[in-house]
């Protein structure tokens, strides 16, 4: 997925595993950018009674590097606590939850915000309420009305909501890991010799992320907070245009258990566990040996994986798991030259001069990050789920919005689509610009099958699958 | 999506059925990026390699949201390596490390007296 469960470490520690980060221009907003990471992969929505909820241990993060070195300049930290308000019950709660102070509620989250930069440590708010987790029409019978209760205002023009949100990536994660056997395509599979699989028939794919939840911690700023000049650029070149954003989670380093869990001991400083920039890169791209390294690792430092990135697995892989459909790849592979367009799209961002009229270059530090120009404006009509390939500079990898369908884009990417922009000579095979999950109409499907629920404003993820109406057995 | 739907092009142009090998073999130039390349290899050119291997330190987050540096904290010593002489002092969100063998050694004598007396004896 995205970077859901991507690591073999990470993926024993669900809340301090991001799955996504998004970064956009607010189209209803457009003053400001709204971030937004993603933890907990492939929530059940019936997950009771303990239902899901952010780490108490976790320092999550919102990275924001605005001179291109791939060091944070500003950073936005959460960090929840947990209470019970009732320990005679068993239940997450004993009735409908009609307020986030609603003495029904027995389990309940807050948490703090605290931006750091150059000028210091600033906490900008403490003890602000999650929501509930969407349980069913008894418990939660106005589930988006507590939404909206829990949307919160930290500064003038800043606001903040962190709580559960419907999955809003979609993948056919099936597919991919079943040795790529991408379902509109797998009559052109090589099925590695094997008969009576069943297979051999395009299908449509299926979305694999379909009625699953996650947490979301979502914020609002406006631009000038956030560029290294302090104004809103008005200009595509204009010098810190373009801002680099990543999510990381932290924790202690030392951890001993007590004899009760309230006895436990968390010291020791925060070290990174996770991190995410540019989603498939540490999923797609980084040898499993190195995904948790990875994970620990701040951008600054991921020139060390440029190799890597730049002769990435999957491109060797698509010509023989289809054999006879991407020659040109093939061809390109076999000559061992360093996929550039790779490096400039996920480590430096695309210089001016190479896509008219866009840039979100960053500088010669490579770094994983998404770089977003905020003096693109949102695109409001004609948006394109295929970003920037498709046509639309406002989407990947202009940063990230919630409908783009990076999966396609990368995977298109991978196979070869972006090349000619570093080597004109290079034809693209015609598979490469066809390659699809399957699971969009076409570039102009901003729904995805499965997540028909984005929202057109903050915080633009939908509502959250119920658990009464999505059962994890369906 | 119905599989028979055709799918956009990276070009924006017409739908590509995915539907037969031959067109997904396609004519050249259907999977060419949907923007012009302006400026090309000269704008973009490929930047340095380095394939090196070399690892740094796992970052560590610098400033912490919530202050945990109260008096009365509890310490957490940490001795990674007995030889060294060196202990990993945790407290709060803060980390020293102290140099101190005598005290290492009466530590690892008391975790491990067996082994400590063998290497008295």
């Amino acid at each position: 997925m995205s970077s859901h469960r991507e690591a073999p470490e990470i993926s024993k520690d669900p809340v301090a595993d991001s799955t996504d980060v998004y970064a956009f221009v607010s189209p209803e907003n457009p003053d400001t950018v709204t971030l937004i990471a993603n933890y907990i992969p492939l929530e059940a929505p019936d997950g009771g009674p303990n239902f899901f909820e952010f780490g108490d241990g976790v320092l999550y993060a919102i990275n924001i590097d605005n001179d291109g070195d791939g060091v944070a300049d500003i950073t936005y930290q959460f960090q929840f606590t947990s209470d019970i308000t009732d320990n005679t019950t068993f239940l997450y709660n004993t009735g409908p939850i009609t307020s986030l102070t609603s003495p029904s509620w027995n389990r309940r989250q807050t948490y703090s915000v605290t931006r750091v930069d150059h000028t210091g440590t600033h906490v900008l708010g403490t003890g602000i309420p999650c929501p509930p987790c969407n349980i069913g029409p008894l418990s939660t019978p106005d589930f988006t009305g507590l939404v909206a209760d829990a949307i919160t205002t930290l500064t003038p023009g800043t606001t903040v909501l962190a709580g559960q949100r419907a999955e809003g990536f979609y993948v056919d994660l099936g597919a991919v890991f079943d040795l790529g056997d991408l379902r509109p395509f797998e009559q052109d599979h090589n099925t590695f010799g094997l008969s009576g699989t069943g297979l051999g028939q395009m299908a449509a794919g299926v979305n694999s992320t379909a009625g699953v939840n996650v947490h979301s911690i979502a914020i609002q700023v406006p631009i000038k907070e956030l560029t290294a000049s302090g104004k809103m650029p008005t200009s595509v070149t204009a010098p810190h245009a373009v801002l680099g954003v990543w999510t990381t989670a932290s924790r202690q380093k030392a951890h001993i258990l007590g004899s009760s869990p309230a006895e436990d001991v968390h010291s020791g400083p925060f070290t990174q566990v996770s991190r995410l920039g540019n989603p498939l890169v540490n999923e797609v791209l980084i040898p499993m040996s190195e995904k948790d390294y990875w994970n620990m690792q701040p951008p600054s430092e991921d020139k060390q994986f440029s190799f890597t990135i730049s002769h990435p697995e999957l491109a060797g892989l698509l010509p023989v798991l289809y054999p006879g459909v991407f020659p040109n790849l093939a061809t390109y592979v076999a000559g061992g030259t360093a996929r550039a367009d790779l490096l400039a799209i996920l480590l430096t961002g695309i210089p001016t001069g190479v896509v008219p009229g866009f840039q979100n270059y960053t500088g010669k530090v490579q770094a994983d990050m998404l770089r977003l120009n905020v003096a693109i404006p949102p695109t409001t009509t004609g948006a394109s789920n295929l970003g920037l390939i498709g046509g639309d500079p406002a989407g990947f990898p202009n940063g990230r919005r919630v409908f783009d369908d990076v999966v396609t884009i990368e995977l298109r990417a991978i196979a070869g689509v972006t090349l000619p922009l570093v080597d004109p000579s290079y034809m693209p095979d015609g598979a490469a610009g066809a390659i699809s999950m399957g699971l969009t109409s076409g570039a102009s499907d901003l729904t995805a099958m499965g997540t028909e629920n984005y929202l057109s404003e903050f915080p633009y993820l939908g509502t959250p699958y119920s658990g009464f109406a999505v059962p994890a057995a369906s | 999506m119905s599989p028979s739907t055709g799918h956009e092009d990276a070009t924006g142009g017409a739908p590509v059925s995915p539907s037969r090998r031959s067109v997904l073999r396609g004519a050249a130039g259907v999977g060419a990026v949907g923007f012009a390349a302006a400026a090309g290899v000269g704008a973009l050119a490929a930047p340095a390699l380095a394939a090196d291997n070399h690892r740094t330190a796992k970052a560590e987050v610098p400033l912490t949201a919530r202050p945990a540096d109260a008096a009365g904290a509890p310490l957490v010593i940490y001795l990674r390596d007995g030889g060294s002489g060196e202990l990993d002092v945790f407290s709060g969100t803060s980390h020293a490390v102290v140099r101190d063998p005598a005290l290492v050694a009466r530590l690892t004598a008391a975790v491990r007296p067996s082994l400590a007396a063998q290497k008295r004896g």
